[in-house]
């Protein structure tokens, strides 16, 4: 072990025990534990990865210290004024991404990065996306960051398959990704029930004036849980155009829900058009 | 020979029909008329979640509500689908069931309200309301939009709304006449920090065979199981609650709020003395300041950090309001007011269609102060936070902990 190394593990070993019941709730010296973490800091992009090279696979070891250190980096970082010591923090873990390092521990490097990343991480979040274990902790990361996140996800879509077409789809709606409009449109109509709901609640939230009739159309002809979910859509859309402004394309979409939910079942759902409708004049 | 023992049609068809009047459920929006209000006044109820607060939850529907469902992700064994139920999705299709009582552990209780009020159905949640600050609004759009009824499991605010000190306060709030607002309420202890912490060692332990773990996960990180993080003592998870403080915070806070006339705003300033907190596990923190932008200061002392230095907060004291704090003309204003309307209880509320006393959008803005300060906490910086738009202002990173993106196919 190198000077530098001990010095490292020295300053680690400055984060608390866990006490009998495994927690972190006896000695905690908040002044200690601040003071080792401004000096790992100051120790720049080799520090954080000699934190980084001893975490561990949950069971697999004890990286308690570790674990906490680098999530304290990560709140010291975010509150230091201006953003270059956040920022080579945040390309410092995005690096250790990818790579041969457990997934569990690639995965706490992701949620790291969705709290203390920004604009600069966005690449690397977007490569794990293709990652059957990574994509979803990658995509929320993203969705979190916001900034630059919209193209990831869209470049993501074309290859993605299973539960990670899913997370895409759904990730683009958070994102409220405009461009992606025509691809949710045609996952309207997916064979997967989940990303079918996924794709009309992604259109209803970016509030895509075209997707009124498509939506409709979704929501007519569903049953049971669909059925709830793609009328949702449908009244969400309609609030987001009454929003924006598209007070006509709103109206078309309340009375239709108004006219066709006659069953005394979906009486609420007529309700509910009946209440857009008011709140739209 | 035996005599015959024969049932005529007439015999037949009345008692069937008092059989069918004394067992069968017919559904509330099948009998009622505008409002829904059903003759029989008799809904088809159904208990999400079976844990420890679960009776208890569904008991606050009221007298007239029959259990037609239980659901919990840990019946995998025991799911028939008529009665019981691991996927709360087939309860909500289920066009005999009117009322619905959540007692899952937080992470789902947005959800689920929201989903439960999507499927036409009320909703008796327990409390804390929400898991993050978004899930609030949208539980409240959701009961906006469907007109439907919401009650948060926290019934302190039906007590103080009927004491005539609390009252008085509440009309002086109300009112806007008293600018600033110097009043200070401290809550000393009992926000049962230590006893709900989670464990920052936890090894992973196999998912046991009646559990559907990754169900159970839901919208928030799927984790390696380890009991721990299931049956009450998951409140010490960021995952799923935010320690004693969300979950005894709404219990204190929800009353206070009322009296103070806050059920339509959160405040502008939050302040938390705590130590670093752990990415997973809720810890020890101090005291945490919240700060309405009339001056009005809640204060959480944990009393329980830092462990030598018991009560921690030395900050300010405790202060009232009263009527002495306004000019002449102003007092003759309050006493001039009305009192408030009496709140409505979910029993009531659901067959009179009244909003229930606790319901969303104030229990949003309950919750709102636990997450609020826990998110002072879990940050270590000084918040400033806009209550119209709801987000934290000049801090992105913070901001995240407002709105945080769920697993899918879970989404607000």
């Amino acid at each position: 072990m190198n000077e530098q190394t001990s010095a490292l593990v020295a300053l680690v070993n400055k984060m608390p025990d866990p006490d009998q019941r495994g927690m972190y709730c006896a000695d905690i010296d908040k002044e200690k534990i601040e003071g080792a973490i401004a000096k790992i800091l100051k120790g720049g992009r080799d520090n954080i990865i000699g934190v980084i090279d001893m975490l561990v696979e949950p069971g697999k070891g004890d990286d308690v210290k570790a674990h906490y250190a680098l999530h304290c980096l990560a709140l010291h970082v975010c509150k230091l004024k201006g953003e270059r010591r956040r920022r080579r923090f945040a390309r410092s873990l995005a690096s250790q991404t990818g790579g041969d390092r457990p997934k569990e521990v690639q995965k706490y490097l992701v949620r790291e990065l969705q709290i203390a990343g920004g604009r600069e991480v966005v690449e690397e979040l977007g490569e794990l996306l293709v990652d059957e274990e990574l994509c979803e902790p990658a995509a929320q990361a993203l969705a979190a960051i916001g900034d630059g996140a919209a193209e990831q996800l869209r470049r993501a879509l074309r290859r993605a398959r299973g539960k990670r077409r899913l997370t895409i789809v759904q990730n683009l709606g958070v994102v409220r990704d405009a461009k992606s409009v025509g691809a949710l449109k045609r996952a309207v109509s997916d064979e997967d029930g989940e990303v079918r709901i996924a794709a009309a609640w992604a259109l209803a939230n970016i509030g895509d004036a075209g997707s009124a009739d498509l939506l409709l159309r979704a929501a007519e002809k569903a049953d049971g849980w669909e059925r709830i979910q793609a009328t949702k859509a449908c009244l969400l859309l309609a609030e987001k155009l009454r929003a924006a402004g598209k007070k006509s394309e709103a109206v078309r979409i309340y009375r239709h829900l108004r006219d066709t939910r006659t069953d005394p079942a979906e009486r609420y759902v007529c309700d509910a058009a009946k209440i857009g409708l008011a709140a739209a004049d | 020979m035996q005599k015959s023992k024969r049932v005529t049609r007439r015999q037949f068809l009345k008692s069937s029909l008092g059989a069918a009047a004394a067992f069968t459920i017919v559904p509330r929006h099948v009998l009622g008329g505008p409002g829904q209000t059903p003759p029989s006044e008799t809904f088809g109820g159904a208990l999400i979640g079976c844990g420890g607060r679960g009776n208890g939850t569904f008991n606050g529907l009221g007298p007239n509500v029959e259990k037609l469902a239980i659901c919990d992700v840990k019946f995998v064994k025991h799911a028939d689908n008529k009665k019981v139920y691991k996927d709360f999705r087939r309860v909500l299709e289920r066009k005999d069931i009117d009322v619905v009582a959540i007692a899952t552990p937080p992470h789902w209780h947005a959800l689920i309200s929201i989903a439960a009020m999507e499927a036409g159905k009320d909703v008796l949640c327990e409390k804390p309301m929400t898991r993050f600050i978004a899930e609030g609004r949208a539980v409240a759009e959701a009961e906006k939009r469907y007109n439907r009824i919401f009650q948060v499991g926290t019934y302190g605010r039906f007590g103080r709304s009927q004491n005539q000190g609390d009252i008085l306060t509440h009309k002086i709030m109300k009112s806007g006449l008293l600018k600033p607002c110097k009043a200070v309420h401290i809550k000393p202890g009992g926000l049962k920090v230590r006893e709900w912490s989670g464990i920052v060692n936890a090894k992973p332990q196999p998912i046991p065979e009646s559990l559907d773990w990754d169900m159970y996960c839901g919208p928030s990180p799927l984790r390696p199981y380890h009991p721990h993080r299931f049956g009450g003592t998951h409140r010490g998870y960021w995952d799923y609650e935010g320690g004693g403080l969300t979950d005894m915070g709404q219990h204190h806070f929800d009353p206070v709020q009322w009296t103070f006339a806050k059920d339509d705003t959160s405040p502008v300033e939050i302040e938390a003395f705590a130590p670093p907190a752990h990415p997973e596990a809720c810890g020890m923190w101090g005291w945490v300041e919240l700060k309405y932008a009339d001056g009005l200061t809640f204060v959480m002392d944990s009393h329980e950090w830092p462990v030598d230095k018991k009560p921690s907060y030395n900050r300010k004291e405790s202060r009232g309001v009263s009527l002495s704090d306004l000019s002449e003309e102003d007092q003759k204003k309050i006493k001039e007011m009305p009192d408030p309307e009496p709140l409505v209880g979910f029993p009531e509320a659901i067959r009179t269609r009244k909003q229930a006393g606790g319901h969303a959008a104030a229990a949003h803005r309950c919750v709102t102060l636990m997450h609020l300060a826990n998110i002072a906490i879990r940050t270590g910086r000084k918040i400033r936070y806009d209550p119209v738009k709801e987000q934290i202002i000049g801090d992105e990173e913070a901001n995240r902990l407002v709105n945080i993106p769920m697993r899918a196919p879970w989404h607000l």
